[in-house]
């Protein structure tokens, strides 16, 4: 099983200006000592059209480890303007939270992001070229998209071996469908008799 | 019968390999296929049972889930006392879950809300050996062991009370082990493999009892699981997957010799699961018919992959009732309720389903008291009997005594438990939320400036996480779970503050569980008619919102895949893709932008709540404070004591024995000391005392005794003599002296003076010279007198001690250099206790007493042991028996002892190491006290000692204390035993040692072997 859960992220500093850096307040409970450290990084998607316009905003490193509940605030300067692209700058896009320890990613937090002008009148009719310093940026922060990865928390040796698990092999063996509501009649046999014999 | 399937029960359709029903009957447990990992659920079975507890929305269904398993949930199984759930899965694991008390609802971080846990469960072990995936795991009667198999062909057995300890591993099994149960009487473990075999094993040796095979041989193919079952008499072992004639059964096992002559037919394929009905049933007793007493018999059902199921009783030779189709795939796993008529069945096919029966249909349960006569007709007592608190309250007082006891123990800790009275250890756990004054909110609103940030060699940040709490504390805030910062963990963290909480919230009553008003007004949660306005308040906003970005939703589903993609640099492993809908995260959208208002007023609040924290955390400091007062009281009292040295005392002592302590170092010596080299070496010198004109002192009370001292008062001749005058009871005496007296001390019995020419004189209590002088080798550093015993220790650190009334010498010059070389320690402390045992105290915390039998320092506390530190028997001390503070031993471990004890509060010592360094704690002042001879405080520590021993069931070790006590019953002239042992007949002891053995009903064999021999020692 995993060995590092996150427990919450909370959006600090939210709705905010869209140059103010973002803040997450992470908490995560850890099963035992980790040896290593944990990486996580903030990516700012710009553009929903193509993953070139992703920014990592920053990575840090989180470290030690030891076994218990811990908690730090991740903050990361906002996105490059320059890098997004002007016809999204304004409108619905997302902010990525991952983690990876020992290199592998084993959980993916995402927000929707809605970049708005607070002026009416900007909305009605916003400019051409955006007006970054007029725009909010306000974080879905009641609606986390978490993905889970499994990965291999142990030494590399055992890399290939874990993937077994994974192996949906257990899955395949029934259809999706299942029964809903109740179940059909069923009459109750009369007693001492089991017409399988 | 009825029959019933709650859809509702379900894993979204993916396979459920494992139902299991609480013992209390009030939840089952299920285990299967996740999303992507392994899942265990938790089902609310009020719902199951009553149809208008289905339809009430207020009464949850789900109560928790668990997606921890990275890997399919092949077993789950409720501990028998309910406190614990194991589940054992395709990742190799066997997960041990405990409900944590205090957290109230949440969600799993990221999953929709409607989801939430109404109760928390959380994984307190992984049992980690298997290199297999977990097939089934079982506990053993009482939960002393659990067992565990898996498809690497072994069993492992665990030791359920020291998770996650491993007691052994059952290797035979040539093929994937799939079942797994236990004897009744907990003799046995028996498993079903792969391989065509059921092994028996035996629990004594944990070696193979019996191999079948022949019932097996024709077996083809394979089951998932071969759970096999035992009957709740013992006397038989139903196997799965059987074969006779080429016609798939489950073969019956006789317990005795193992005999395999009867079996289950008529399944048409493998039998995957057994299980019996955990009551022995007798036939329902019809108006008219004879009565005739009826055979007990036994119920069990079978579950085949033929998808049927079928539910026979013993006493009768065709199925009770076969039901086909019930499902669409395999029969997994079957669990009865504790009262023998509810049955749930789970599927492959992802379905559960629940069978009720009447008693008409299956007969009268016996009680368990009936049930467990029949073990004792079929096993004998002792079989019957394990040693476990569990069963224990089922087991038969056998002896009046006994029933005395186990009554008073009954009351004792029903008035311990009565409300209000918050002892010290209920209170700590919760405050481990708090670190040094300051709660979890100041924390968080200022975790950014203060978390440690550094960069490492190339350059990269790195964060210190802040570890707000320990991962064994147990129970930590529920409502960080949520995304909102900062305001809802106000209200319950300061829940979880308030003392009056209690852990105690009671199954089947989840609504309980959430936000439960606290004691104190400011801290209660927002109205809930407020947040219904604003939900209201939410519809307005949503329908504008949603219409500025309907544009937006094409590109939203193009985002929506980058929630769940991974980054390249992974290992391609399959993610699995959930998909959305960018309308609700919209709707959701709204909601939190309408609801900032809400979320300042909250803020708010949590502001008063945190001040409110504040408070309490400085009122506890000053408690802390008040605490500390009377400790420094204490020691004032000791300096001004030694100060008035010059006056006789007003103020009535204690006992003679503080008071000889006290009187050890008068202040002038205190530079002589400082002055003298503490170590030369060859001679060892310890300070001595410096003469004075006049002193006096009290030397005893009962009856008052005191003591005038006037040195060079007559001049006769040119020469000066020395005056030593005593007042007892008003009576008068004195006496002369050629020299000058430098010390003296007495006792009821005696007084004692050392002069400055090294001469000791020994008069009795009237004034009779007892001894002629005594020339000692080197000036006195310290004399003490008690009852008929005088104490010398010379400025040459040597001791010497004798016995007035035998004339004779106890201790003769013993040299102090055997405790007193290589570091520079000095003296600090000496006293003589009532049966003439010195005792030495020195400044680096040892004290030693000579013992003259052994004649050997014998060292009998140590400040800086750490033992003492750690030792915790708070459980063992009784209210009936007050402490001995008068006694030798606690005079010199005095307040160390009681810092020792809070000590251990502090640490986070494993239990067991605790328990046998408190096991040695005790056997330690138990041994100072006898060397000692300190009688009530052996006796104290003795009963403290047995109490421990019985709390921690170690039989070994009472038994042979009690067999200490009583002695040989018959005695002859050979015997060496003493009957007595300092001061007390060693038979009375063990007459106060037996009702606290009698507190335990486990120990019910000891208590009753002693107390009958007692009886007939007394009868003598």
């Amino acid at each position: 099983m995993a060995k590092v859960q996150v427990l919450n992220v909370a959006v600090l500093d939210n709705p905010s200006p869209f140059r103010n850096p973002f803040q997450f307040e992470i908490t995560f409970e850890c099963m035992e000592d980790l040896p290593e450290d944990l990486e996580w990084k903030i990516i700012y998607v710009g553009s929903a059209e193509s993953e070139e316009y992703d920014q990592i905003l920053d990575s840090v490193l989180v470290g030690p480890v030891p076994a218990g509940r811990h908690m730090f605030v991740f903050q990361a300067d906002a996105p490059n303007t320059g890098l997004i692209p002007e016809s999204d700058a304004v409108g619905v896009t997302v902010v990525l939270i991952t983690c990876t320890y020992r290199s592998q990613e084993f959980i993916r937090i995402g927000y929707y992001v809605n970049n708005e002008y607070t002026d009416p009148e900007l909305r009605e009719n916003p400019p051409i070229k955006p007006d970054y310093t007029q725009l909010q940026r306000n974080i879905l922060a009641s609606n986390p998209r978490v993905t889970r990865f499994h990965i291999n928390w142990e030494g590399s040796a055992e890399r290939m071996e874990d993937s077994e698990n994974v192996d949906p092999s257990s899955n395949s063996m029934l259809p999706p469908s299942c029964l809903p509501g109740k179940a059909p009649p069923i009459g109750i046999l009369p007693d001492n008799s089991m017409d399988c014999l | 019968m009825k029959l019933l399937k709650p859809s509702w029960v379900s894993h979204h359709g993916k396979p459920i390999f494992s139902v299991d029903i609480h013992p209390d009957g009030t939840k089952f447990a299920t285990g299967g296929q996740g999303e992507d990992s392994g899942k265990v659920m938790i089902w609310n079975m009020a719902p199951v049972l009553r149809e208008e507890d289905e339809k009430n929305e207020d009464v949850h269904k789900m109560l928790c889930q668990m997606d921890n398993h990275l890997a399919c949930v092949n077993c789950v199984r409720w501990s028998n006392n309910g406190l614990y759930l194991a589940s054992g899965g395709d990742d190799k694991l066997v997960m041990v879950w405990k409900r944590a008390a205090f957290i109230g609802p949440s969600t799993v971080f990221g999953s929709s809300s409607k989801l939430a846990n109404v109760e928390q469960w959380r994984c307190v072990t992984i049992l980690r050996n298997h290199t297999g995936d977990v097939m089934d795991v079982a506990w053993s009667p009482h939960d002393v062991w659990l067992a565990s198999c898996s498809v690497d062909n072994t069993i492992v057995i665990w030791n359920a009370r020291k998770f996650p300890e491993m007691v052994t591993c059952l290797r035979g099994h040539t093929g994937l082990v799939k079942g797994l149960t236990w004897d009744p009487v907990g003799k046995y473990v028996a498993s079903q493999a792969d391989d065509h075999s059921l092994k028996v094993w035996r629990t004594v040796d944990w070696q193979m009892e019996a191999n079948i095979t022949k019932p097996f041989n024709e077996c083809g193919g394979t089951t998932h699981v071969l759970r096999l079952s035992w009957s709740p008499d013992g006397q038989y072992l139903v196997s799965a997957h059987a074969m006779n004639n080429s016609g798939p059964t489950a073969q019956i096992v006789e317990r005795d010799g193992w005999k395999t002559n009867m079996d289950f037919v008529g399944h048409r394929k493998a039998v995957t699961v057994v299980k019996f009905n955990p009551k022995i049933f007798k036939k329902k007793q019809k108006n008219g018919s004879s009565n005739k007493p009826s055979c007990p018999y036994c119920c069990c059902a079978v579950g085949s992959k033929d998808r049927s199921l079928s539910v026979w009783l013993t006493s009768l030779k065709r199925p009770l009732v076969v039901i086909h189709d019930l499902f669409d795939k395999s029969i997994m796993d079957i669990s009865w309720t504790l009262t023998g008529l509810g049955m749930l069945v789970c599927s492959m096919d992802g379905t559960v389903a629940y069978l009720d029966f009447s008693l008409d249909e299956l007969g009268d349960p016996l009680s368990e008291e009936e049930k467990n006569s029949i073990h004792q007709n079929i096993y004998g007592k002792s079989m019957a009997i394990t040693n476990t608190e569990a069963q224990l309250s089922t087991t038969i007082i056998e002896n009046p005594e006994m029933l005395k006891y186990q009554q008073q123990r009954q009351t004792s800790t029903q008035t311990n438990s009565a409300p209000g009275t918050v002892g010290p250890e209920s209170s700590a756990p919760k405050l481990n939320s708090v670190m040094n004054g300051e709660s979890l909110e100041d924390i968080r609103k200022n975790l950014l400036k203060k978390q440690v940030e550094t960069r490492t060699a190339d350059g990269r940040r790195r964060i210190t996480p802040l570890c707000i709490a320990q991962l064994d504390t147990g129970d930590f805030s529920p409502a960080l779970f949520n995304s909102v910062p900062i305001l809802p963990s106000g209200s319950s963290m300061s829940n979880q503050l308030t003392p009056h909480l209690s852990s105690d919230s009671s199954p089947g009553q989840p609504s309980s569980l959430g936000f439960r008003p606290s004691h104190d007004p400011m801290l209660t949660s927002p109205p809930a008619n407020s947040l219904k306005a604003l939900e209201d308040n939410n519809e307005g906003v949503k329908s504008t919102l949603l219409l500025t970005s309907a544009s937006k939703i094409e590109p939203i589903k193009a985002l929506d895949s980058r929630f769940t993609e991974r980054s390249k640099a992974t290992p391609g492993l399959t993610a699995a893709i959930t998909s959305t809908a960018g309308l609700t995260a919209l709707d959701s959208r709204a909601k939190e932008s309408s609801s900032t208002p809400a979320q300042k007023e909250c803020k708010l609040k949590e502001d008063t709540s945190s001040d409110s924290e504040d408070k309490m955390a400085s009122i506890n400091k000053n408690l802390m404070y008040s605490k500390r007062k009377p400790e420094l009281m204490i020691d004032g009292g000791e300096v001004v004591e030694k100060r008035k040295k010059g006056r006789p005392r007003k103020e009535k002592m204690t006992t003679s024995m503080v008071q000889s302590f006290t009187q050890i170092i008068p202040p002038s010596e205190q530079e002589t000391r400082v002055s003298v080299p503490p170590s030369a070496v060859a001679a060892l010198r310890l300070p001595t005392p410096s003469t004075q004109k006049a002193f006096s002192l009290q030397v005893s009370m009962e009856p008052s005794v005191f003591l005038e001292v006037e040195n060079e008062v007559t001049v006769v001749a040119g020469s000066k003599l020395s005056q030593l005058r005593c007042s007892k009871d008003g009576r008068d005496w004195n006496t002369l002296l050629p020299s000058s007296v430098v010390t003296a001390a007495g006792s009821s019995d005696l007084i004692a003076v050392a002069s400055e020419d090294r001469m000791l004189s020994v008069f009795s209590s009237c004034g009779r010279r007892l001894l002629p002088a005594i020339q000692l080798a080197t000036p006195v550093s310290a004399l003490h007198c008690t009852a008929h015993f005088v104490m010398v220790v010379t400025a040459g650190a040597t001791l010497s001690v004798w016995d007035v009334q035998k004339q004779k010498a106890l201790v003769r010059n013993e040299s102090l250099q055997s405790i007193l070389s290589g570091t520079d320690t000095s003296v600090s402390q000496s006293l003589l206790t009532q049966q003439g045992v010195p005792v030495v105290g020195l400044s680096n915390g040892k004290s030693f007493c000579f013992s003259s039998s052994l004649e050997t320092w014998s060292l009998i506390a140590d400040k800086a042991d750490s033992l003492v530190q750690c030792a915790d028997f708070r459980g063992c001390l009784s209210s009936h028996d007050a402490p001995v503070s008068s006694g030798p031993l606690a005079v010199m471990q005095g307040r160390y002892l009681n810092a020792g004890r809070l000590a251990s509060r502090l640490s986070s010592t494993p239990h067991h190491m605790q328990q046998s360094m408190t096991l040695a704690f005790l056997e330690n002042q138990l041994a100072s006290a006898l060397t000692l001879q300190s009688g009530q405080e052996y006796r104290y520590w003795l009963l403290i000692y047995s109490r421990f021993l019985v709390n921690e069931g170690s039989e070994h070790r009472l038994r042979e204390l009690c067999k200490e006590l009583l002695g040989p019953v018959h005695t002859s002239a050979t015997t060496s035993w003493e009957p007595t042992t300092v001061g007390f007949r060693k038979r009375e002891l063990l007459r106060e040692v037996l009702p606290v053995i009698g507190e335990n009903l486990r120990f019910q064999r000891l208590f009753t072997e002693y107390q009958d021999q007692l009886e007939l020692l007394r009868n003598k």
